[in-house]
């Protein structure tokens, strides 16, 4: 939940008087051109970015309070940029994923299967294509399974199968009683995976 | 294993499985440090027996700025997502802290322990009677150190002159484990107590680690 | 069995001269000065030789990728380039060994050849390293090869150092006006050179054919990268 949130990168204000109501079973979308703030915005309700003007709750946890750091495990993320690293194998990372996630190891190895990536798993990940990359990512959010899920731009630059993946993970998080917003340039796509979705103009709430 | 255990060791085998199979420490470091042990000699009139009397100086200076190179490299090639895939884990700051320093000591370490010989060979310097403090000593140098550049690499983390910045944050502050090196070896080679220079390693060791642990969670804040 | 033939016959004839001069390093006169010390150079002075054959055939390769643009040249470059650190590093170590009974030290900086191989030790180390940062083949090609033409100029200058500056080390002993050296010697020193050469021949064959392998075996990879990806199995998913 997001009251009139500003945030300001020095003289730059990204965001300007925000708010937004994301329910729990809620698929939110939000919209909007390049630059103007929407990965910002992400980083907001997933508490990384922290809010100079406004108030905001995500999990129940008023933003910029330990309770916000202590929601952190329960929120996925996926953008256009994995979050591998090269020299791991697709498998070594989602183990890597695991031992810091402290669960158990044959989560990882089923989630890569899932993906349909259980033979390519010994594969450098900087050797990989970024289709398997980007599956290795959604991986780890499978493996996790967040109570909110936050997705940059995730369909960009994938296929039918990867998109596949995707929306079965906004399915589970639905049905498990979670959240997911998305953002994207693409308002079509988003009035067509979301149950509502919002514009984000720049300046503007 | 406690969770916090577990994620420091995945954040240090993360770091040495890499170092592992990228080999920039060892096939392009190490070489580095190498030739900056032996091109020294010609900045000097090296037919001079003073040569000898530049043997440890030059070996604590090469330890230290190559040394350095390898722990905060980790710091330089972590990019948005890693960083942010590692906050939302929920990883313990502080086990993000000692991963890092455990596998910084380990590849300080082995810049230390290659360019020993060279430093013997190329300067003829005194022998030392005890090899076994000087493990201690580089021991400890090498955590001050990496504890030193994880701090140093976590301010600087995302500035777009981080390259130089960090390394300029690191010298100056490293004066104490320099001192407490380098004094302990002239002392081990003279015949004197190296007490005193091993408790200025071991107390400037615990004031980083005290710092690392107290300001990890705000670095990591303002990294995200 | 065709293919192999060659190659085994190679490795063996390396195995035999390399055996061959080394009985005859074993046999051959003593220095009158130097006794048994002298004994070293059957090696030392192989592995400097081949250092300089290497580094040249790296440079003669490194030109002719830049301008056939054939990645075979860059697979020889790098082949001859390795070689070439590890005959240096023979040449060095070998060297230090023999410095110490004589000179009564490991390492003199009043000889210059010893410095300069040295200083070509760490260029050719650098050049392997520049090798081995950059993924793309092409562009490490063009890269290594113009830096393997820039570092051929320290050949020359480690082999006319002791000429150039006055020198602990021997001076030349093969000479215009005739050899410096007795007859067993000359012949030990000659069969140990030409051992070194057919093991440098060998290793080169080998090596090249190692990269070609290597280079066959990534491009298969990328081929059969795309067939290793299923489709994702996402039914009970809960």
């Amino acid at each position: 939940m997001l009251d009139d949130v500003s945030v300001r990168f020095g003289p730059t204000t990204v965001l300007s008087d925000v708010s937004l109501r994301v329910a729990p079973g809620a698929v939110v979308g939000v919209a909007g051109r390049n630059g103007v703030g929407k990965t910002t915005l992400l980083g907001v309700i997933a508490t990384l970015v922290p809010i100079t003007g406004g108030r905001g709750s995500v999990l129940g946890q008023e933003l910029g309070t330990p309770g916000s750091r202590a929601v952190r495990p329960r929120i996925g993320w996926s953008g256009h940029e994995p979050a591998l690293y090269d020299h791991l194998t697709l498998r070594e990372n989602l183990h890597l994923v695991a031992d810091l996630a402290c669960l158990d190891r044959s989560m990882a190895d089923e989630a890569l299967d899932r993906v349909g990536l259980g033979a390519a798993g010994h594969r450098r990940a900087g050797e990989s294509s970024n289709g398997m990359r980007r599956r290795t990512d959604l991986a780890s959010i499978l493996m996790r399974r967040p109570e909110l899920l936050c997705l940059d731009e995730a369909h960009a630059g994938l296929d039918e199968d990867a998109d596949a993946i995707i929306d079965a993970l906004v399915e589970l998080t639905r049905t498990a009683g979670g959240a997911v917003v998305m953002v994207s340039h693409d308002a079509e796509r988003l009035r067509a995976d979301c149950d509502e979705v919002h514009s984000l103009d720049p300046g503007a709430a | 294993m406690s969770r916090f255990w577990r994620q420091a060791f995945a954040i240090a085998r993360r770091d040495l499985v890499v170092e592992g199979r990228s080999r920039e420490t060892v096939a392009v470091v190490v070489p580095f440090a190498a030739a900056a042990v032996f091109v020294v000699p010609f900045a000097t009139d090296a037919l001079d027996v003073r040569l000898a009397t530049l043997a440890f100086p030059v070996y604590w200076l090469v330890g230290l700025l190559f040394g350095m190179q390898v722990a905060l490299r980790q710091t330089a090639v972590e990019t948005t997502a890693q960083r942010r895939l590692l906050t939302l884990l929920g990883v313990d700051p502080v086990a993000r802290f000692t991963g890092r320093v455990v596998s910084g000591s380990a590849l300080i370490l082995v810049v230390l322990a290659i360019t020993a010989p060279l430093v013997f060979l190329f300067y003829d310097p005194d022998p030392i009677p005890r090899l076994w403090p000087m493990v201690g000593v580089l021991v400890l140098f090498a955590a001050g150190l990496a504890m030193l550049s994880t701090l140093a690499g976590d301010v600087a983390a995302g500035i777009a002159t981080r390259t130089s910045l960090a390394p300029l944050l690191v010298i100056p502050v490293s004066v104490p484990l320099l001192l407490g090196a380098a004094q302990s070896l002239e002392s081990l080679v003279r015949g004197r107590t190296t007490l005193p220079w091993v408790l200025t390693l071991v107390v400037a060791d615990l004031a980083l680690a005290v710092t690392g642990v107290v300001t990890a969670r705000s670095l990591e804040e303002s990294n995200t | 069995m065709k293919r192999t033939l060659p190659r085994a016959v190679l490795g063996t004839t390396a195995l035999l001269s390399l055996a061959t001069g080394l009985w005859l390093a074993f046999t051959s006169s003593p220095d009158v000065f130097q006794a048994d010390y002298v004994r070293i150079m059957y090696v030392h002075v192989p592995g400097s030789w081949l250092a300089f054959l290497a580094f040249g055939v790296t440079a003669l390769a490194s030109a002719g990728w830049l301008v056939t643009k054939r990645m075979a040249f860059d697979r020889i470059a790098e082949a001859s380039a390795e070689i070439g650190v590890l005959f240096t590093a023979v040449s060095l170590f070998t060297g230090m060994l023999w410095g110490y009974p004589v000179w009564g030290t490991f390492w003199d900086w009043g000889d210059p050849r010893m410095a300069s191989t040295a200083l070509m030790f760490f260029v050719y180390l650098g050049y392997l390293a520049l090798r081995r940062s950059i993924p793309d083949p092409t562009a490490r090609a063009r890269r290594s090869a113009i830096l393997g033409l820039i570092a051929v100029v320290q050949v020359p200058l480690v082999y006319f150092s002791v000429t150039l500056w006055r020198s602990l080390h021997q001076g030349m002993t093969v000479r215009p006006d005739g050899i410096a050296m007795d007859g067993s010697m000359v012949a030990a020193l000659l069969v140990n050179l030409a051992a070194f050469s057919v093991l440098y021949i060998y290793l080169m064959v080998e090596r090249v054919r190692l990269a070609r392998l290597e280079a066959e075996a990534s491009i298969a990879e990328t081929e059969l990268a795309g067939q290793a990806v299923a489709k994702p199995n996402l039914e009970g998913l809960s």
